[in-house]
């Protein structure tokens, strides 16, 4: 009976032990991220800087020669608020194996895209943290990276960060943001962003006024809860000393009421929209024109007088002429809308994010639009004024 | 002096005793190594880390038997156990067998059975002569050791044995390695243990005392010490100690009964299994009695791995299938781990592989993330780690043992290729001849140095081809975001290549290495008890 008592005693007391160290392990990484993976991407970016200056410095650049035009602005933000040209940009899904497919793209496009699009939801994942190892890359492929930042908040673990447990995250959850819930993350993306140094456009909370898309929109916060948050954003990014971060406020231009969600002047350098013809593949959708889309709102988006930027631009190939929709919205684009200065290619061959069947919007292999692209092209004029 | 003492390779030793606080550490160890193990396999096992199926099974079945293998010497250690001291009884008949061959130095044998004339327990030595040179016969009788000329026998040391075994009238044999000299004290303690009718065999830690001479013989000395210390207590706990090549006393009722000291590259586990099959208890007392040599050059420790190698895989598959029905459920664990320990040499050929297939044709075999595979293997190797340096208080001489072992490390890793050629016989079911483990160093560079310098020269080819590469081909858009899969595949590569350069620096160390006959320096008379 004794060695029965004194075994189990025994059993009991290294479970017990046990648990208390992993508890005691758990509670060390009781950070959004552990020391130890701070510790290796830190050095994953090292490594990126180590490897770029002392090897791949002695390379031949190809690209970032091309775009050497370019630096003049990346590397002066008042320039860059007031541009007097218009620039390129792209998102291309298949970046994160390399940016091969966008070079290739804009060769035969005959363009060279100064900006290159991300987008990054906010939360608690490595993916979700400021992308380091890809901003670097667009860097020094002499680009600017352009990040689409989405405050999801569904995957922060409240608990984990001292929080108050809520039903529903996003409720509210820009009100969190005012008070400083998020902080702690916002806080390291100013960082990050103030370590890599280079402009960084950022695109935060795009289409705050629709109402039936994204977690931040009328459905869970207030107008008025949206231009705080924004201001609570950027002030902490200043407050970092991230001052390389170019902001792009992005309403729905069809949804209207988007003038309460102005954060003001002070904290806006660009404005943004979204120009996507679905063509006749959803039931709300038929196929409209470029002027449809953003012409007969350029008219409202001006009066902001920001340099304006079409975030997407694209169209699918169902309910009408791909390439002529693409020739008749590019065709002396600049002399219809001094005030737009960038258009941003939306190369995404695999778009599942609106209907729930897989849309292309790629333009990899079709000839004809690039053909239609470079015949509007010859028709620019560049006031540069 | 006192401190001097604690580091004296002259003075009888034995390991501390295990205590229930150890076991409670221990098991609290071994808990949060299997959560650790559990957390890994969790995130190892996802679908989305299949890069390719077939390398993706591959990578796993690498992985995870090393991690089956680190399992096993944990739960090992789990029962790990000294056995209580037992006082000889007077007046048994003990034999020592001590084996001669041409070629063997006759220095070795003076100072071998001298010291073994001066054990106390009354005892007869014999002197197993294949030589036919006068001289052994004069040095045997000199140190009024028996002298048996036994030439022409099959098996070299074991049929040597199993003759002499029908010659002699004592109950009990201690086979005595001609390279280790016995300390007086040897058979009172162990002779005790065979008070229980059912102990076949009593075996002790071997030690060594020519570390000093060479890394290889360092590194083969630091091989050995986990193993001759708290590894074989856990398998004594477990009922499956075995007897390991020298300074093994048997029952000579057991070996008997399986008709003899067993024959092979592995003499002794076989000999073991065939007893623990029969009932016979194993007893492994972690104490040193007796002192000898390890491999000093880096080509006669090869041939000594290459010999283990093979031999042990005949265990697995000739001893194994047979006697398997009649070993204990630990005994069969025991005897399958040790049996397939030599597999080591086919994982890190794969292991070392990986990088390589890697640069020269992109192929990663797991789509996974470096940085969340050092944070989620981290806790695995940190228990490791942990566990090797606890288990260390029972090293039968922990101030002389205690470490990190570096150069076991180096060499472990240095002598996959002689794994590799062991087990790759033992399949094809290929001999390879018997070469006797070497008492003096050998010079030249061994030839089982080719594949590490084959491997170096792979290695520092690719580096360059890597530098001209991403100079020249690899095209802009892929640069930055291969920088760190290619800088950390090329960490990974360049562990393994530090080990192999050591390796390298071990073989043309012995090529330089002096001769000397490190028995002469010996004085038996300095012997502490």
């Amino acid at each position: 009976m004794k060695k029965t008592v004194y075994r189990f005693s025994f059993a009991t007391g290294v479970v017990i032990a046990g648990i208390l160290i992993i508890l005691i392990f758990t509670f060390l990484g009781d950070k959004s991220k552990g020391p130890l993976s701070e510790f290796l991407s830190k050095i994953q970016s090292r490594v990126i800087d180590i490897e770029s200056s002392y090897l791949l410095s002695q390379r031949e650049p190809v690209r970032s020669a091309d775009l050497g035009w370019f630096n003049k602005y990346r590397t002066d933000k008042e320039l860059l608020k007031s541009p007097d040209t218009i620039f390129w940009g792209i998102y291309d899904n298949h970046y994160q194996e390399s940016f091969e497919n966008v070079i290739k793209l804009e060769d035969n496009l005959n363009i060279d895209n100064a900006l290159i699009q991300l987008y990054i939801a906010w939360g608690d994942k490595p993916e979700q943290e400021f992308p380091m190892k890809y901003v670097k890359a667009i860097n020094s492929l002499g680009s600017s990276p352009f990040i689409t930042w989405e405050p999801w908040l569904n995957d922060f673990d409240r608990k984990k960060h001292g929080l108050s447990i809520k039903e529903d995250q996003n409720k509210n959850g820009l009100l969190d943001v005012i008070n400083g819930d998020y902080d702690f993350y916002i806080e390291k993306w100013a960082l990050d962003v103030k370590e890599f140094g280079k402009t960084v456009f950022i695109r935060l909370g795009h289409e705050m006024n629709d109402p039936y898309r994204y977690p931040w929109g009328p459905q869970n916060n207030k107008p008025q809860e949206f231009v705080d948050a924004w201001k609570h954003v950027v002030d902490k990014f200043s407050e970092m000393g991230a001052t390389n971060a170019v902001w792009v406020w992005s309403p729905h231009q069809a949804y209207m009421m988007y003038e309460y969600y102005y954060p003001g002047d002070d904290y806006v350098d660009w404005v943004g929209v979204g120009a996507l013809n679905y063509g006749t593949v959803a039931v709300w959708s038929k196929w409209w024109s470029f002027s449809e889309i953003f012409g007969d709102y350029y008219y409202w988006l001006q009066m902001y007088n920001k340099p304006l930027i079409i975030t997407e631009f694209g169209s699918l190939a169902v309910g009408g002429q791909k390439d002529e929709w693409f020739f008749d919205a590019l065709n002396k684009l600049p002399q219809k809308y001094p005030l737009l200065k960038a258009v941003m290619l939306y190369n995404n061959d695999n778009d599942n994010t609106t209907l729930n069947k897989t849309l292309d919007w790629s333009l990899n292999s079709d000839t004809l639009t690039w053909k239609a692209i470079h015949r509007a092209v010859d028709n620019w004029v560049i006031d540069n004024k | 002096m006192a401190k001097k003492d604690k580091k004296d390779l002259w003075t009888y030793r034995e390991a501390k005793e295990v205590r229930s606080i150890d076991r409670f550490i221990y098991y609290t160890l071994l808990f949060v190594g299997i959560m650790s193990i559990l957390r890994f396999a969790d995130w190892w096992f996802r679908p989305q880390h299949v890069e390719s199926l077939p390398l993706f099974t591959l990578l796993s079945l690498i992985i995870w038997y090393g991690i089956l293998r680190i399992f096993l010497i944990w739960l090992n250690y789990s029962r790990i156990r000294k056995p209580e001291f037992v006082e000889a009884e007077k007046g048994l008949k003990v034999a020592i067998f001590t084996t001669s061959s041409p070629g063997e130095p006759l220095s070795m044998f003076d100072k071998t059975l001298e010291a073994c004339a001066n054990i106390n327990y009354p005892h007869t030595t014999y002197l197993l002569d294949d030589t036919q040179d006068p001289a052994f016969k004069a040095v045997a009788e000199k140190h009024g050791a028996v002298w048996l000329e036994l030439v022409g026998l099959p098996g070299a040391k074991a049929g040597k044995v199993n003759a002499a075994l029908k010659m002699i009238e004592e109950d009990y044999v201690l086979i005595m390695d001609p390279d280790h000299i016995p300390f007086p004290n040897f058979l009172d303690k162990v002779l005790g243990y065979f008070k229980d009718e059912k102990v076949g065999f009593v075996q002790v830690a071997q030690a060594y005392y020519n570390q000093y001479r060479s890394f290889t013989a360092l590194g083969a000395a630091e091989q050995t010490y986990t193993f001759y210390g708290p590894t074989l207590m856990g398998l004594f706990g477990f009922g499956s100690s075995v007897a390991i090549g020298a300074n093994c006393t048997f029952r000579k009722k057991a070996l008997e009964s399986i008709g003899g000291h067993g024959i092979g590259l592995a003499e002794d586990l076989i000999t073991s299994i065939r007893l623990h099959a029969k009932g016979w208890k194993s007893i492994f007392t972690p104490i040193v009695v007796s002192r000898g040599l390890v491999p000093e050059d880096f080509g006669s420790f090869c041939k000594q791995q290459l010999k283990w190698s093979r031999g042990v895989f005949e265990v697995l598959f000739s001893e194994i299938p047979v006697l398997f029905k009649n070993l204990s459920f630990w005994q069969k664990v025991s005897y399958l781990a040790i049996s397939t320990y030599y597999l080591v040499g086919l994982t890190t050929f794969l292991y070392i592989s990986i990088p390589f297939l890697y640069f020269w044709t992109g192929i990663l075999p797991a789509n996974m993330d470096f940085s969340e595979f050092i944070i989620n293997g981290a806790p695995i190797i940190i228990v490791a780690i942990l566990v090797y340096m606890f288990v260390q208080q029972w090293l039968s001489h922990p101030e002389h043992e205690r470490g990190f072992h570096f150069h076991g490390m180096i060499l472990k890793t240095a002598t996959w290729p002689v794994f590799l050629l062991g087990s790759l016989l033992a399949v094809v079911n290929a001999d390879i001849p018997y070469i006797p483990t070497a008492k003096k160093a050998v010079k030249g560079l061994s030839p089982y140095t080719r594949p590490l310098i084959a491997h170096l020269v792979v290695f520092l080819l690719t580096l360059v081809y890597i530098i001209y590469s991403r100079l020249t081909i690899v095209s802009e858009g892929l640069l930055i975001m291969t920088t760190d899969k290619v800088w950390g595949m090329f960490s990974f590569a360049f562990l393994t290549i530090i080990l192999v350069v050591g390796g390298i620096y071990a073989a043309f160390e012995s090529k330089n290495l002096e001769e000397e006959e490190p028995w002469s320096k010996i004085d038996l008379k300095k012997i502490k008890l």
